[in-house]
Formats: structure tokens, sequence, C-alpha cells
């Protein structure tokens, strides 16, 4: 399981350093991490709950909203610390 | 050349006192904020006061709008480098509601709640200033949903992310409780005047 989780930090840190859109990566980062932790590559935390709940409402989009440069710094500083969070795992 | 100086309209000597370092002078007011903007039904809306106090109390639009009113008349500042002066905002001082409240003397920080999870939060020494308000009017009209509707708290000492849109509420704490933008890397204090925008400033 530990090279899995070496496998999934990698991965998170190429999604996020890919060219795109802050909020696109961020989603990516999102779908990637929620799988890691169904397949109980990482163990759930009270923490790493709280920033996915963050980041989730930080993407939350209304039909036909653009979302704005905010949306945008809230997912890179979120995934940052997400980052960090998987790294400390 | 500083900021200021170089962007946006042009700004007389007594305005360019005004404008803390790093920022730009603007007369839009622009609209900043990560997520959708939120749906409000007035008749559903409610503001909850809890935590170190000994009353705690709830109270719905009708309830506020009934409440003694106050006129600000100050400037504000971005963390995102921009700065809008002259700005009048109406709504309810916020002495009003620590007066009902009655802060417990364990009561030192809050947290300030806003639609769909968002949080800030403050020392009570900042709260507590006579230019802090619950405001529901920015320059004569009701807020805008993109600006708060229908009620936002105004801090001007402190970068606006602190002035929360669509507020529902104050938890009084013993202890600092970090908010969304301070939890990610934001500057705990954002003192404009001393450039506090991020972690490390």
């Amino acid at each position: 399981m530990d090279s899995r989780a070496a496998e999934v930090r990698a991965e998170l840190r190429t999604v996020l350093g890919q060219q795109g859109h802050s909020v696109d990566n961020a989603r990516e980062a999102m779908e990637l991490v929620e799988s890691a932790l169904s397949e109980g590559v990482f163990e759930r935390t009270a923490e790493i709950d709280q920033v996915l709940a963050d980041l989730r409402l930080a993407l939350e989009q209304d039909d036909g909203q653009k979302l704005g440069g905010k949306s945008a710094e809230a997912a890179r500083f979120i995934t940052k610390r997400l980052s960090q969070l998987l790294d400390d795992a | 050349m500083s900021g200021f100086l170089a962007r946006g309209p042009k700004v007389s000597d007594e305005q360019k006192k005004r404008i803390p370092p790093g920022q730009y002078f603007t007369e839009k007011w622009p609209v900043l904020h990560y997520g959708s903007v939120p749906r409000v039904d007035l008749k559903t809306w409610t503001f909850k006061v809890w935590g170190e106090v000994d009353d705690p109390f709830e109270f719905g639009w009708a309830e506020f709008k009934q409440m003694p009113r106050k006129s600000l008349h100050t400037d504000i500042h971005c963390v995102t480098r921009w700065s809008r002066l002259d700005m009048d905002f109406e709504g309810v001082a916020i002495q009003t509601i620590l007066e009902r409240a009655k802060l417990r003397p364990t009561a030192r920080f809050v947290v300030i709640h806003a639609e769909q999870g968002y949080t800030t939060n403050l020392p009570i020494e900042v709260l507590d200033d006579d230019d802090v308000m619950l405001a529901d009017i920015a320059d004569g009209a009701p807020l805008t949903p993109d600006h708060g509707y229908p009620l936002r708290l105004v801090v001007p000492k402190r970068y606006f992310w602190k002035s929360a849109k669509w507020v529902r509420g104050l938890e009084f704490t013993q202890v600092d409780k970090p908010g969304f933008w301070e939890r990610y890397g934001y500057n705990n204090n954002a003192d404009p005047w001393k450039e506090e925008r991020f972690t490390d400033d």
C-alpha cells in the first residue's frame, strides 16, 4: 500500500503542476484523492475531510456561471494543503 | 512608481494618504468570491449568535430591520490590492449585537459564519470597534447578491475578506479558530496598513 500511496502522491503532484486552469486541475485532484481514500490508500482524517469539503465549496458552480479568480486561488491554496496532508499521511 | 499611481484613475494627495501600501485605487467595486452565489429567501433567513455569551439568540430579517440603524462612511481594502474610497454603508452597529448577547469574559475571539460554510475569524477587540457593522445597504442601495445580499459584515480596518458576505452568524470562542482563507495561507491579522496579506507576511 505504501507504493500505491507514493504513486498517488506523484500523480497528484503531476495533476497540480500540469498546464491548464487551476479549477480544472483541482477537480481532477479531488477525484484522484477521493478515489485513493475509497481504496484505503490513505486513512481518512478530520482534516482531510475538512480540506475536501472546502475544496468542493470553492469549486461549486451555478449553471452558466464562470468561476472567477478567487475560486482559482482557493483551488490552488487548498490543493497545496491537500498535497501536504497526503505527504504526511 | 507605486501601485496606485501606476494603475486606475487619478487620486488626490489626500486620497493617496488613505491608500495602504501595495494597494491601487479603484472607483469600481470588484466582485471577488469563490464558488457560487447563494440564493437567499428572507422568509426563512436567520442570524444566530452563540458561544461564549450569556444570552445566545437568533433573529430573522424582519427583526433585523427593526434594530437601531447606523451609517458608516469608510474606505475598504481588498487583499487582491484594490482599495475603494468613500463608501457608504448602512445597517446595524456590531455593538447592538454584542450588548444583546452579553459576552462572557471568556469570549476572546469570534468566528463569523456565512452561507455555504464560509468562515473568517477576528479577535474581539477588532470586532468591537466603532466602524464595524452588519450592513445591508451599500452606497444607498441594498447589497447585490454578488456583494453579499442580504447582509454582510463590514470591518474596514482589515482586508476585506474579513468582511464576510452572506453572513449568518457569530460564534464567540475562547480560542482563535482560523477561518476559510486563514486556514489556507491568508494572514490571520490582515491589517492592510501592515500589508499582512499572507501567513508569512
